[in-house]
Parts: C-alpha cells; structure tokens; sequence
C-alpha cells in the first residue's frame, strides 16, 4: 500500500492548484464552487470563463481514453477536483463533464459520441439533469413523463423537477417513459435535446437560502431529434451507469480542508477577552475532531479513485463517501456557527465573519444528503448489496 | 404533581392556535420576512385587542395578569406557527421593566404596552458578540440632568420599528462585571441613534443600533444607576425559557408536519412512513422533541413560582437550541426535495431554528451557567 502521488500526479497536481489559484483571484466575494454559478448572472459568466481556461488545457477531457483526448486516468481528474474544491473555483459542468460524458464513453454510440463528446470537452455546451419527477424522486423508475417516438424524432410530454441549472444549460439528458405497455425497467429511453426547444417551460424552485439553483422544468409536446444514448427502451441501464459516475465529492472534500486551514487562522487571529479563540479548548477539541474527519473521508475518497481506476467500484465504496462527506459538511456548518456565536446567523454582508460562508453552508449542506440518492437510499444499497443483508419486501 | 395544562390554559392555547392559523398564515409569514419592514400593523393590533401584549402584566398595569406559565401556554402556540412580529421582544423588555422600573415608569410604560401602543425592544448584545455580562462595554457618562450613550448595539430584535429601547450600558468602572451596568429606556427616535437591519438567516430583523451622542434624561434610568444586572439577569433568564417554549411549539410542528407527509408521500408503492429506517429518524427526533417539552415546562413551572431557576432555564435553553435544530434537520431530511424550497415551511423552521439558537444565549453560553450552577470551580 502506497499513499503517495508519482513525480508525475506531483507534478500535475501542482499545475492544476496553481491555475485554480490564478483562477480564484477573479471570484466575487463569497462566491464559492460549481452550484452557486447558477444563481447570478456574473456568476455564470465566471463558470463559462473558467470553462475555457481549464478546455483550453484539455482538462475537461482529463480521465477520457486516450483515444478521445483524455489520460485514461481517474486519478488526475481527482486531483483536478482537489485543485479545485481548494480554491473554490467552479469551470466544471458536473452533468456534462462529470456524469453524461464518461456514460456516453461507456454506452453511447459512435454518432453521439463524436457529435457531443467535443463540445463538452471544449465546454462549449452545458447540461443539465432531467431525471426526477414530483412524484418520481427515490422511486426513480416510477416516472411518467413520456417520450414518444414518431420517425426520427422524440414527442416528451410531462414534468421535471429539482433540475440543477435548467435555466442556464444548453443542453439536458433525460429518462422518460417510452413504452407504455412494456416491462417496468425496459420502457423508458436516455435522451439528450437542445433546452431552447419549443414548448420546454423553466420555472425556478428558490433554495433554503433564496438563491435560484434548482428549477422545475414542464415538458409540452416537445419534438426533438432521436439522440438517445444506448437502446431505446433500455435508457433505466444508461440511468444506472451514470448514477456510478456521479461525483466522487472530492472537491467538495479539498474544499473542508481548506475550510479548516481558513477556520484555524480565524480562530489564531480573532480574540475573545484578549485571548484567541484558539485556546478555546472546546472549540480546539471539536476542530480537531472535524479536521480528523476530513482527513477519513480524503482517504476514502481516494480510495474511491483507486478503485474506478480499476474499474472495481462498488455502489457501496461510493455511497460511504457520499453520505460520510455530507454529514460531515452537516457537522463542520453546525460546529463552525455556534463558534461564531450570534454571528452564525449572519449572512454575507459587513458584519458576517467569513464571508458568511458557514452560514450558507448550514443550509446547503442539504444538496449532498438529499440530491444524488437519499443518504437514506445510499446506506440501503449499502445494506443489501454491500453487506448482503436480506431485503424486506 | 399534575402536569397537565390547565383548562384555561388549554382555552388559552386553543385560540391563540385559531387565531394565527387564521390571521397569521404561513403565506403572511413568509410575505413579511421578505418585506424589508418584517411588521404587519393590522396584525399587531389584532393581538392587542387580544391582549396578548400584556397577557402577563400585571391589571394594575392594564395588563390580564396572569401567570408567567399561563403566557407561555400562548408563546407555545406562537411558536408552533411562527410569528413574525415583535411580539416576544416587547414581552422581553416588558420583564425589564418590571423587573426594575419605578412605578411611575412601569405606570408610563407597561399601559401602552399592554394596549400594544408601544414596541420596546432589548438592546443588550454588542458587536463582541458575547452573551454573557462582560459583553456589555458601551458607555453612557453622566452630563448635568442627562446621560450621554455612545457606542453600538448589536442584535436588537426589530429595533427598527421599535417604539423604546431598553438598553444596558457602563456607568461605572468596577472589577466585577456585574456592577457598574444601568438600564436605560430609551426613545427609539432621539437624535443620535441609527438603526440597520443585519441580513440573518431567518430574515428576522436583527439590527444593528449606533448610539452617537445620545442624550438620555435621568427620569429614563430603569431602576437604580450602576444596579442593573439583576434585572438584566432576570430578563434574559425569562427570555430564554420564553424562548426555549416558542422552540418547542416550532419542534412540535416540524413533528406534525413531518409525520403528516411521511403518511402521504408514496414511493416505492408505499408511503414513506413504512419505511423503518424513517421511522426510527422520526422517532428519534419526537423523543428529543418531549424531552425537551418536559425540561422547558420544569423552567417555566419554577420561574412561575418564584423558584431560583438560573440552572433549569439555562439547561432547557442549551437542551432546546440543539433539539430544534436536529428536529428541523430530520424534518427537511425526511421531507427530500421539496423540504428544500424556500417556499415550504419546514425549510422555515429550519432557519427559525438556527435563530432561536443565537437569541438569548447560544448552546455553550448556557452550558457554561449549567456547570457553573452545578458546582463547578472556575
Ligand atoms: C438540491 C437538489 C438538487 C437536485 N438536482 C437534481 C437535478 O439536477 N436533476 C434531477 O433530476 N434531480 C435533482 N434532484 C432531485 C433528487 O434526486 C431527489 O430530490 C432525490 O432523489 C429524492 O427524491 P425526493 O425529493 O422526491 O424525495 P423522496 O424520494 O420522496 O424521499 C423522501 C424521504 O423518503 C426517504 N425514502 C424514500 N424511499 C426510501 C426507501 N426505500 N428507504 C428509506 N427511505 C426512503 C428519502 O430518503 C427521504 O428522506 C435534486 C434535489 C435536490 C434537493
């Protein structure tokens, strides 16, 4: 067993930190991560920018064969995640990047494959998620928006909701239902159209904190061409294969450790009664045991990209992680605004401390828990497929 | 021992509930969170008429003048609903003056806060941020018939529309904390204060009040120059057991409507409840719900009787902050997605909650007089 990085992985690891730095000079004042981009107009602006900077690196195309302009190697893109999760800089399409562009390489065809694997690794074209309906959440499979083919093209009639940056991407992958008297998990299709087509209708769905993230998406007789990845009818096994590839939380992982960096030089240079609140014992003592925490989860997480490296991952070693990491984030909220006191409750502005990042972060630590499989859900697939316990019908 | 509510409780209980379900709707909860004022003037009035504002001072003072439990029958209700008023700070300054005032302020101030006349808020936090005594720094030196206040408070709930202040400053230099701190009431509108509204998580209108200047006549010293800290002391106790009810009125509707959802959402072909997974998280957050209820009701039956609490409304603060944070926590968890969405009331109390937390006294603040109460050397 080995934990340290090759000269190599060192190496590009410090051109990916040194570039997210360069990067994070330009960021709006407590303006952090991938999420937040979707909020504000700059903010986009600034995603799409950093985009660029990373595709013109061939970065966003980093763990793809080489045989489409990537490394074939999963642990560079999570150094790159670390890199960025560090400095807080977004410039990475989770959807396109992160989820649809490693399932297209595993099960799409060659057309859509040449056709949109360029464009994400350009970041010319940004996705968004179609997948959960109001009554269709943890019950993925219970869907009912339809696709119905006629010729070459798609008819999707229904609804769509909690879509991730639906109000700022080009470009959405989806399930639907398209065949309505086949066998549950063999009737729907994957497919992937152009957000600006007729009778797709966006409405924001305001977070916990009022920032517009999320959106509902209403679908009216919307006719688009048949791009689907993998086998119609088959799309519940794409839906599968790109639920394995969702975030390894990496960058959300960096991004504590360097919250705790930034929490320990507040607490050397903030006093109480003359004294810093360093020497607090208590708050020394739950600081320490975070930072404990963080550094499990890195190792985990590194473990996670050992294992896809492989391609040995199971549902099980990447489900630890995702409910670990945001219980953690829960934790580390929790801890950091009761040591801010009154000050907690503050929101960015000149009497917040730390950019009233803990604030924000109390309240966004429910997008880890909830979206991308319930941590009730996870620990579920961990039960039955990992610890082979018995499932009760 | 009967620990029940009393009938009338319970009457009193019943139609505070009828009347903010009726007046006081989420929708108008969230409508005036957004506004920037935060204070709806027909609503206020209503309460009055109700006689909410004095429900606990007493008759002489145009008050109903019933008991410290019987009001907090209400202030449960109010915070099972959520009321975005200056209702509990009032009620706070209201023991201050009480608790200090001679009679011809209480005869000045308590009428018109009974009839809802007047909105008095407490201005005790500074920008140190502590809570404890030692926090209270700003000045206010003595100049011919008058004081003059300078410095800035921080945290005055609504202070805004706040009609007086009771403010605590130093008066006098002394080795102990406790001595040299005078209570002043204030008018909110003298030349020399300015107030401004800090963004908080609740949108609750926490504010920030610059003194510069601030002439103060004599008359306004609540109580005696240099002795304000009993009174002080007794306030901010009775706040925090008022706000530790109002914490678990909030607890008991995230439980509510949690169980309430759990029953109706279906996936998987079943309701969410049949999950056990679920249904030990719910469990889980009703039993720290009753164990809190039980802890506050012990406080408020002391306090009510004239029993030394300091340790049992300290406890029950320090046990609710965290109780109603973990309850809304499982609420939104158990809710999924739709508990996210500014527009649901569980996402409501869940930034409540985080606020509840910061108001009289954080977690480790009353732990601190926990220890202290139980014996502990310093
Ligand atoms: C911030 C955020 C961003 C999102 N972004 C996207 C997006 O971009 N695209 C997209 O398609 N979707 C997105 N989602 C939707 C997300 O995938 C769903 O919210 C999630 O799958 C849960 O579904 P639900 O909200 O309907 O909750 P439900 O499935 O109704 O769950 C309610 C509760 O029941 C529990 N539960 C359900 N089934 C079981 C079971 N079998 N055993 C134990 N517990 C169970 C859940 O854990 C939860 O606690 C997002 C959600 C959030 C909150």
């Amino acid at each position: 067993m080995d934990f340290s990085f090759t000269e190599e992985q060192k190496n590009k690891r410090q051109e990916f930190f040194k570039v997210c730095a360069e990067l994070a000079k330009d960021r709006m004042r407590g303006f952090e991560g991938f999420e937040s981009s979707y909020d504000t107009d700059e903010g986009w602006k600034y995603h799409l920018y950093c985009a660029k900077e990373f595709a013109r690196r061939g970065w966003l195309s980093l763990a793809w064969p080489e045989e489409y302009g990537g490394s074939g190697n999963m642990m560079d893109r999570v150094l790159f995640a670390e890199a960025r999760g560090y400095h807080g800089v977004p410039g990475v399409d989770v959807f396109g990047v992160q989820m649809l562009a490693p399932t297209i390489l595993a099960c799409g065809s060659e057309e859509i494959k040449r056709e949109f694997l360029p464009k994400i690794a350009t970041g010319e074209i940004q996705f968004c998620e179609l997948w959960s309906e109001p009554n269709a959440g943890s019950d993925l499979a219970s869907l009912t928006t339809t696709a119905i083919k006629q010729g070459n093209e798609y008819v999707i009639n229904g609804q769509k909701i909690w879509t991730t940056g639906a109000h700022r991407a080009h470009w959405s992958f989806g399930v639907y239902k398209d065949d309505l008297g086949g066998k549950p998990h063999h009737n729907m299709v994957f497919l992937l159209f152009d957000m600006k087509t007729p009778g797709v209708t966006i409405r924001p769905i305001k977070y916990i904190h009022n920032m517009h993230i999320y959106n509902e998406v209403f679908l009216d007789n919307v006719r688009v061409p048949a791009k689907v990845v993998g086998q119609e009818h088959e799309g519940w096994a794409v839906v599968n294969t790109l639920a394995a590839f969702e975030r390894s939380n990496i960058d959300d992982i960096m991004r504590m450790q360097r919250d705790i960096e930034h929490v320990v030089a507040y607490c050397n240079t903030t006093k109480q009664d003359g004294v810093p609140l360093a020497r607090n014992p208590v708050i020394r003592n739950r600081l320490a045991k975070i930072a404990g925490e963080v550094e499990a989860a890195r190792m985990l997480a590194y473990r996670v990209a050992d294992l896809q490296n492989r391609g040995e991952l199971t549902l099980m070693e990447a489900g630890a992680v995702k409910i670990f990491e945001s219980e953690l984030l829960e934790r580390f909220a929790s801890l950091m605004t009761d040591v801010l006191g009154p000050y907690g409750q503050v929101k960015m502005s000149r009497w917040s401390p730390m950019d009233g990042w803990w604030e924000r972060i109390y309240q966004e630590h429910f997008v880890q828990s909830i979206s991308m499989g319930t941590n009730e859900i996870q620990r579920n697939l961990i039960a039955w497929r990992g610890l082979e316990l018995p499932r009760m019908k | 021992m009967d620990l029940r509510f009393t009938e009338e409780q319970e009457m009193l209980k019943t139609s505070a509930k009828d009347f903010l379900v009726a007046e006081c709707p989420k929708s108008k909860v969230r409508e005036l969170e957004e506004d920037k004022i935060g204070h709806s003037p027909e609503l206020w009035k209503k309460m009055a008429e109700l006689g909410w504002m004095g429900l606990i001072i007493p008759e002489q003072y145009q008050g109903m003048g019933m008991t410290f439990q019987d009001g907090m029958a209400l202030i449960e209700e109010v915070g099972r609903n959520l009321l975005p008023e200056p209702f509990i700070s009032t009620l706070v300054a209201s023991f201050a003056i009480l608790a200090a005032g001679s009679e011809s302020q209480k005869q000045e101030f308590l009428p018109k806060i009974s009839r809802g006349e007047i909105k008095v808020s407490l201005a005790y936090l500074e920008e140190n941020g502590k809570y404890d005594v030692s926090g209270i720094t700003i000045k206010a030196a003595p100049r011919g018939e008058d004081f003059i206040l300078n410095g800035t408070k921080m945290f005055v709930e609504m202070a805004h529309i706040a009609d007086y202040l009771v403010c605590a400053a130093r008066t006098g230099d002394s080795a102990k904390p406790e001595d040299g701190i005078t209570l002043f009431i204030i008018d909110a509108k003298s030349p020399g204060i300015t107030t401004e509204i800090i963004p908080t998580i609740a949108s609750d209108k926490l504010c920030e009040v610059k003194f510069d200047n601030v002439q103060i006549p004599k008359n306004n010293v609540l109580g005696e120059v240099n002795k304000g800290y009993q009174a002080l002391k007794d306030a901010l106790r009775k706040a925090a057991i008022v706000k530790s009810v109002e914490s678990v009125g909030s607890m008991q509707a995230c439980i509510d409507m949690t169980v309430a959802y759990m029953k109706e959402r279906v996936q998987y072909g079943r309701p969410i409840g049949a999950f056990q997974a679920l249904q030990h998280l719910i469990a889980d957050a009703w039993i720290a719900t009753q164990t809190a209820r039980y802890l506050v009701y012990e406080a408020v039956w002391k306090e009510s009787s004239g029993l030394p609490c300091d340790k049992e409304a300290s406890m029950a603060k320090a046990y609710t902050n965290e109780a109603y944070k973990f309850v809304s926590k499982w609420g939104i968890r158990l809710h999924g997605g739709i508990g996210t969405s500014r527009e649901h009331d569980m996402s409501l109390y869940y930034r409540r909650a985080k606020a509840a937390d910061c108001a009289y006294g954080g977690t480790d603040f009353h732990n601190e007089i926990v220890a202290r109460e139980l014996g502990f050397q310093k």
